[in-house]
């Protein structure tokens, strides 16, 4: 709180500066503004330095911008195909063959599963029971003593104003090579893995490196894409007031394939190894 | 009649006429109307990661398609600004990551300021106010990330409620940050 015998700090002066105090904070650091020379003086300076740098920002970028006409154009196209695409496409590009041709496909695809499924119950058979149990690799679950799980103050409404994945930020470079450091992984290898949050952003998860570990994609069951898809479903349960935010934290952190096992009921991931694959390979629609 | 085609009816009934040509719909045009007032701040910002302009632009485009989706789902429209940002400003790291570019945008920067630079008429000025620029960027690239983020998005006109969303940090952290950049900043004059 300020008093009126003790100088302003940067912080405030910042505040004031923003128009960020409350009415009552602001009267005060007014009054003593008009009565103190070294603080209005650091003031000014503040002052100036906020539209050196707001005219330096413009100068560097503005002379790059390319006009607006086209990229609206191009927008309003994008726009005006949106509404219809995602449904339309596949049944347009069904739509194109005959009937005998889908049929055919049809009954090749209805083959090629058939094949592939006796190709895996005989892999299974070789392997043993534990092949079927979807067994955990090296490096599916975090070390608990450097990846614990750590939060951050947010509310359910702060957490769900948005889809879950435009909450989910990139891992900086510095705090991505600290983890893969903790974790003893060579750069070359670095590749191999999502620097990933334990506690994911959506669900509250903190941006530190207590709450990040190196998770392979490479693992065939109980990879990063299975996470995902827990964080997802997690982060919808706790938006639609299913479960509670502190016992989705809590189950995550904990033992996260434990958790996706009891929220998705199922023993193992419900999307397979070739849904992994396609997902690196192909690009995202949405 | 014939078979076929009341087969092909059954199983894909959507496709038995093409849709006409539809109208721009009311979200449309608020998201194109959102586009022009935004996109310029929004490019600066994207740009200020480090990676080219057309990569920027296409983050834009992708800001606003998603903003239309994000509204056609009728999700919340509260601090759309905040949201508009948060958006870019993930998809700009990603680009960023993905060109494996950290690129020097203060080496950037300055080439862009001596191309562009309006000399004064006195070339003694010219020269001092070169070299506090110089000065100025090399302070703001000396700046933690997030530092550097906070205090585009302020110069863009964002408040600390909407830098927060952005940024995924508190209130608190953002005058610290700020009042922390602009001392630094204030000193450059000072040297």
């Amino acid at each position: 709180m300020l008093r009126q015998d003790l100088h302003i700090t940067d912080e405030e002066l910042m505040l004031a500066a923003d128009g960020e105090l409350t009415r009552r904070h602001a009267a005060q650091v007014q009054a003593h503004l008009a009565a103190c020379w070294g603080c209005r003086a650091r003031m000014a300076d503040f002052e100036g330095s906020i539209v050196d740098f707001t005219r330096l920002h413009r100068q560097i970028f503005d002379p790059v911008l390319p006009p607006i006409n086209g990229p609206r154009s191009l927008l309003r196209a994008q726009l005006a195909e949106l509404p219809s695409k995602p449904k339309a496409d596949t049944r347009q590009w069904l739509v194109r063959f005959t009937l005998g041709t889908r049929v055919a496909a049809l009954c090749v695809a209805f083959l090629i599963s058939a094949a592939a499924g006796w190709l895996l119950l005989q892999h299974a058979r070789l392997q043993g029971p534990n092949a079927v149990d979807s067994p955990l690799e090296r490096g599916d679950v975090p070390n608990p003593r450097l990846t614990p799980g750590t939060t951050r103050e947010a509310t359910i409404s702060d957490l769900c104003m948005a889809a879950h994945e435009e909450v989910v930020g990139q891992v900086t470079a510095p705090l991505r090579q600290q983890v893969l450091d903790a974790y003893g992984i060579q750069s070359s290898r670095a590749d191999d893995y999502e620097i990933d949050y334990l506690i994911a952003p959506g669900l509250g998860g903190a941006e530190n490196i207590h709450n990040l570990w190196p998770e392979p994609y490479t693992s065939r069951t109980w990879n990063a894409y299975v996470k995902d898809d827990l964080e997802e479903r997690l982060h919808e349960m706790v938006c639609a007031r299913q479960l509670d935010l502190h016992t989705a934290q809590r189950d995550i952190s904990t033992d996260w394939v434990a958790a996706y096992k009891k929220y998705f009921k199922t023993d193992r991931p419900l999307h397979s190894v070739t849904d992994s694959v396609a997902r690196l390979v192909l690009p995202a629609t949405d | 009649m014939n078979s076929t085609d009341s087969i092909s009816k059954l199983l894909f009934p959507a496709t038995a006429s093409a849709a006409p040509a539809a109208a721009p719909s009311e979200i449309e045009r608020e998201v194109v109307d959102l586009f022009e007032q935004f996109r310029d701040p929004l490019l600066r910002y994207a740009l200020s990661f480090g990676i080219p302009v057309h990569d920027a632009e296409e983050v834009a485009q992708e800001v606003f398609l998603s903003l239309f989706r994000h509204l056609q789902l009728g999700r919340s429209r509260a601090n759309l600004r905040g949201w508009i940002f948060r958006v870019a400003h993930n998809l700009s790291l990603k680009r960023r990551y993905a060109n494996q570019k950290f690129c020097d945008w203060a080496g950037h920067g300055e080439t862009i300021l001596k191309r562009h630079f309006d000399p004064s008429p006195n070339p003694e000025e010219y020269l001092l106010s070169a070299q506090r620029q110089q000065r100025l960027l090399a302070i703001v690239h000396a700046l933690p990330d997030m530092d550097q983020s906070c205090l585009r998005l302020r110069a863009e006109g964002l408040r600390y409620r909407e830098i927060a969303t952005v940024l995924g940090i508190s209130l608190g952290t953002i005058s610290i940050s700020l009042s922390r950049s602009i001392a630094r900043l204030s000193c450059a004059d000072k040297r």
